[in-house]
């Protein structure tokens, strides 16, 4: 809604074919709500906390009774909790994995209801856009697999990176810069910009193309016949809306399943 | 002078992140294919081989990803 203002200020209909605003941060800073003392609290950091509650909510709600018949309701959360358990947890890092359950149950379900604040009307905008969310949440996970594969292996998780045994002694030392660079560097890196990229991307796909729609639309009289414009822009939007659906719940799962790997990788680092 | 070597730093900027997206394309649609030819061989592999899939997806993507930060960056 708040991206669409910025959009029609600066919009043009009569002589350009799509809204753009001049700097596309601008659909990324959304405004100042209210302050508390010196703390400026902004709709993004709202939208954080709104996030958390509705997890917390969900999962009270959802598992409060406990009942042996579920309801329709806890049915679906049991689900959603069971398919974190079982089918990341247990059969990425094994029997040992349901340590790490809580951990990626409660990772996947916040950033699942983060991603979808990106397609859910009057709200239109995903935590996930910004770079704070999946940049603490790689680094969460990554002190956890370095602090399991220091406490599971000893310093030989280091070596074994470094020195691999299981590489012909020609190219061992190549090998190991390569792994050293991508476990230490790459790996949390590519964890936070995969999900930060993808939903920036899905974000402003939907924000110009719709935006742009309406906008042509609404100034029907100013356009003239471009409005037909607006038309095919906002079809095109709503299909990429479909399509964000899937990449939403697919990036939550993705980040989950991914950090699965990476600390599978520390509790057994030979496979 | 100064505003047409901006506009010469973006544009490059959007063809270096063009390029980054080839590699990852052609291997995102190997990884693909391969995982659909696995799963109608044997359908009853289907879960592992989706997850491996999404995986393999995950690691190719890497690259084009490093291209779309190199593109704000730059």
């Amino acid at each position: 809604m708040f991206e669409q203002v910025i959009l029609a200020s600066e919009c043009d209909v009569a002589n350009e074919v799509i809204c753009a605003p001049a700097d596309v941060k601008e659909l990324f800073e959304l405004p100042t709500v209210f302050h508390i003392g010196q703390l400026a609290v902004s709709r993004t950091m709202i939208l954080i906390f709104l996030a958390a509650f509705i997890v917390v909510a969900l999962l009270y709600f959802g598992l409060r009774k406990g009942s042996v018949i579920p309801s329709k309701f806890q049915a679906v959360i049991e689900s959603l909790v069971q398919f974190v358990r079982k089918d990341v947890a247990e059969d990425i890092i094994g029997p040992e994995g349901v340590r790490y359950a809580p951990y990626l149950t409660a990772m996947f379900l916040f950033l699942l209801v983060g991603n979808l604040f990106e397609i859910t009307p009057l709200i239109n905008f995903p935590i996930t856009a910004r770079m704070a969310i999946p940049a603490f949440l790689a680094i969460v996970t990554y002190v956890i697999f370095v602090f399991v594969g220091f406490h599971k292996n000893g310093f030989r998780y280091l070596t074994d990176i470094i020195w691999p045994k299981a590489v012909p002694l020609a190219l061992r030392w190549l090998v190991g810069i390569i792994e050293l660079f991508s476990t230490f560097i790459l790996r949390p890196l590519t964890l936070a910009v995969r999900l930060f990229a993808n939903l920036v991307a899905g974000h402003l796909m939907l924000t110009l193309l719709l935006g742009s729609g309406v906008i042509f639309i609404w100034n029907f009289a100013e356009a003239g016949a471009k409005s037909l414009v607006g038309v095919a822009w906002f079809a095109f939007g709503l299909g990429i809306f479909l399509f964000e659906i899937v990449v939403a719940v697919l990036q939550a799962y993705i980040f989950t399943l991914l950090s699965a790997v990476y600390i599978q990788s520390s509790v057994h680092p030979e496979h | 002078m100064e505003g047409s070597i901006e506009v010469l730093k973006g544009g490059l900027a959007l063809m270096g992140y063009g390029l980054a997206a080839i590699g990852p394309g052609i291997g995102i649609g190997i990884v693909v294919g391969n995982a659909i030819t696995a799963m109608a061989r044997q359908p009853e592999m289907a879960g592992t081989v989706r997850t491996t899939m999404f995986l393999g997806i995950a690691f190719t993507e890497a690259l084009a990803l490093i291209g779309f930060v190199l593109f704000f960056i730059a």
